[in-house]
């Protein structure tokens, strides 16, 4: 069955369908959210929002774009939304951590390694991972796309809607800004 | 200048290169399918119904139309309304000249 006749039947909400496509994508939108949130629960949990959404509004997908153009658009925008959430819950407990009124901390996650990674590289992209963390929304996005899911740049402009010269703008910003975190990081660790 | 410092953040920034893709846990779509099912409670279903546009258009229309017929028949009883008024006001006036309980038991006609 191709993509476009899965497509149709999902907008009649078939749960063949939708099967048939989760199982097509549950790898893609687990990896972008996984990149993107560094957090294996959080992944999860992300990745089946992702899916529950595409069930519910598959009707709004105009075919327009290609469907994992649609499908990558929703994973980042629900990463960010989630990744603006615990922000705000952060700085929150901390308000509340300054009145005295919450107690517990909280604590502070451990350093992430990417399932894929090789072994002998674990310690560096460890290292580069907690550095990606810091990076401003957009530029977190462009970097995830184009290293974690080998996207072009043309493709992460169709997600992002902007211009691939926006999206080379972008990855350039993020490639300095994690040599500027890297080299703090090292100089801090040599002395 | 390649200086160790350097070197060590260029391996950093390749050390993602060429790695595997994640993949989700097994048995993925059977916890969706649970996840799915769960949410969809009865305060959630009728929720969706209500938050349908026809559905809340409809809503909309009918309260802002029960809101004009209150004030329509407000209006119209405001309009009957000083006749009685005056006289609750004239035999309340009345009342107030008696000064004790017999006066105000044994009004004169």
């Amino acid at each position: 069955m191709t993509e476009k006749e899965l497509i149709v039947l999902l907008k009649k909400k078939d749960r063949e369908a939708f099967k048939v496509i989760v199982e097509q994508y549950e790898d893609t939108v687990y990896n972008t959210s996984l990149g993107m949130l560094q957090n294996e629960e959080d992944a999860e949990d992300i990745a089946q929002e992702v899916f529950m959404q595409v069930f519910e509004s598959i009707h709004s997908f105009k075919e327009e774009s290609k469907f994992s153009t649609w499908l990558y658009r929703i994973t980042i925008t629900k990463s960010l939304d989630y990744l603006r959430k615990k922000k705000r819950k952060k700085r929150f407990s901390w308000i509340q951590g300054l009145y005295g009124e919450n107690d517990e901390e909280m604590a502070e996650a451990p350093d992430f390694m990417h399932p894929g990674i090789k072994l002998e590289n674990k310690e560096e992209a460890a290292v580069l991972f907690k550095a990606i963390e810091k990076l401003p929304e957009k530029q977190k996005a462009a970097f995830i796309l184009n290293k974690l899911e080998s996207l072009s740049y043309a493709e992460i402009a169709e997600i992002m809607g902007t211009s691939i010269v926006a999206v080379d703008s972008l990855f350039q910003r993020s490639k300095k800004n994690l040599r500027k975190d890297l080299a703090a990081y090292y100089k801090m660790n040599a002395q | 200048m390649s200086t160790p410092s350097n070197d060590k953040i260029e391996n950093a920034l390749n050390s993602i290169s060429g790695m595997e893709r994640a993949t989700a846990k097994p048995f993925f779509f059977t916890r969706l399918e649970a996840r799915m099912t769960s949410k969809m409670s009865l305060w959630e279903k009728v929720s969706s119904f209500l938050s349908r546009p026809a559905i809340a258009i409809a809503g909309i229309c009918c309260v802002v139309m029960i809101n004009a017929l209150v004030i329509l028949s407000d209006s119209i009883t405001i309009e009957s309304a000083p006749k009685t008024e005056i006289a609750g006001i004239m035999d309340e006036y009345s009342q107030l000249g008696t000064n004790n309980l017999f006066e105000f038991e044994n009004v004169k006609p």
